[in-house]
């Protein structure tokens, strides 16, 4: 009784920092709320510069937007299955 | 002179638009401006009975539109203020009635009748604000202190810079105590995560339920705190932008404050 009553004073007064803390991680992860359309764009775009390097496993490959506590990370697992022994030229290839 | 569109909007309901849209078109029309005050929720409509003109519509910003009457037939004249109009939303059809190609079409018209013309836009983000928002030349965002709030006007502030419009920021209902105490976030909390103009600082303020009872605007009483606030956001917004945006509360003085709390326990 004594102590709940002990850190109620305590605990007085700091909602404020909770609030903008919470607020502003809030808005951080509303943004990394990507659409499937932009992240099937952004497969498309990457699967064209690797197999310039890599034959892959198109099919097997998994891309994922991870949101942890403190940190998000774009997290893409492209299984190769070879590299290309010729390094490509971009400005000959279409 | 062409006039101009501002939406007024937030994403979250309940956060004081609608107040802020009838306290600022009043007070830019006590100050010689041409106003009109239009209610863009559709289906939902409010702003007549804060500005006390419930009684008197006839037709809606939806007729007015689609073409069944004029906007001079809609816009509903206050016979307290010279030069304020509403034009009132429509309480029996839905948001999708009207498209916002309409909007922009209607918006011409407006301009040329009105100095200016302030959208009551709906909350949400769906079709009520794409139609607000559709032909508005500025737009002032509305949040409170509150986590919910401000995210949604973060929200909210990132759709109108995609359509290339700056919005700038008015912080409602402050409790100077609360923000004093640590326990509310204070103004430049919001505007260090919303990042964008402020407009104006407006306090919590029981007057505002009072005139909301009666429906007379605050900014037509004197000695309203709120009211005060609104009438010199309308100020800035009318060509005086280096009216100083005042703290709620900050004013106050240890020995007004001791005052005060005297007076009140007596």
């Amino acid at each position: 009784m004594l102590n709940e009553w002990i850190a109620k004073i305590f605990s007085r007064g700091n909602s404020r920092d909770v609030a903008k803390k919470r607020l502003q991680f809030a808005i951080i992860y509303d943004k990394l709320d990507v659409s499937e359309e932009i992240l099937g764009a952004l497969q498309q775009d990457m699967v064209a510069v690797i197999t310039r390097y890599f034959v892959i496993d198109k099919e097997s490959l998994k891309i994922d937007i991870r949101k942890d506590e403190d940190v998000s990370a774009l997290v893409v697992n492209i299984p190769i299955l070879k590299a290309l022994r010729q390094r490509p030229n971009p400005a000959h290839s279409h | 002179m062409e006039g101009k569109i501002v939406v007024v909007t937030s994403g979250k309901g309940g956060v004081g638009k609608s107040t802020a849209t009838a306290n600022l078109g009043t007070a830019l029309a006590m100050e010689g401006k041409r106003v009109a005050v239009v209610d863009m929720d559709i289906g939902l409509r409010n702003l007549d009975v804060i500005l006390g003109l419930e009684n008197r519509i006839v037709f809606t910003i939806v007729d007015a539109v689609k073409g069944k009457c004029k906007i001079k037939q809609a816009a509903i004249k206050d016979r307290r203020i010279e030069n304020l109009y509403l034009i009132p939303a429509s309480q029996s059809d839905n948001k999708d009635v009207l498209k916002p190609e309409e909007m922009v079409r209607f918006s011409k018209q407006l301009r040329s009748e009105f100095d200016v013309v302030l959208m009551d836009c709906p909350a949400g983000i769906e079709r009520g604000f794409e139609n607000a928002v559709a032909a508005a030349d500025e737009a002032i965002v509305i949040c409170t202190p509150e986590v919910s709030s401000v995210r949604d006007a973060d929200r909210v502030i990132g759709l109108l810079f995609s359509r290339s419009i700056t919005p700038r920021l008015v912080v409602n209902r402050i409790v100077p105590d609360m923000v004093a105490r640590g326990d509310m976030l204070s103004h430049e909390d919001v505007l260090e995560v919303l990042s964008i103009e402020l407009l104006g600082l407006v306090p919590m303020d029981e007057q505002v339920i009072i005139s909301t009872n009666t429906g007379t605007p605050l900014v037509m009483q004197k000695g309203s705190k709120a009211g005060e606030a609104f009438k010199r956001i309308a100020m800035r917004m009318n060509g005086q932008p280096d009216i100083p945006i005042e703290v709620p509360g900050a004013r106050k003085s240890f020995w007004k404050k001791l005052g005060l709390t005297l007076t009140r326990n007596r």
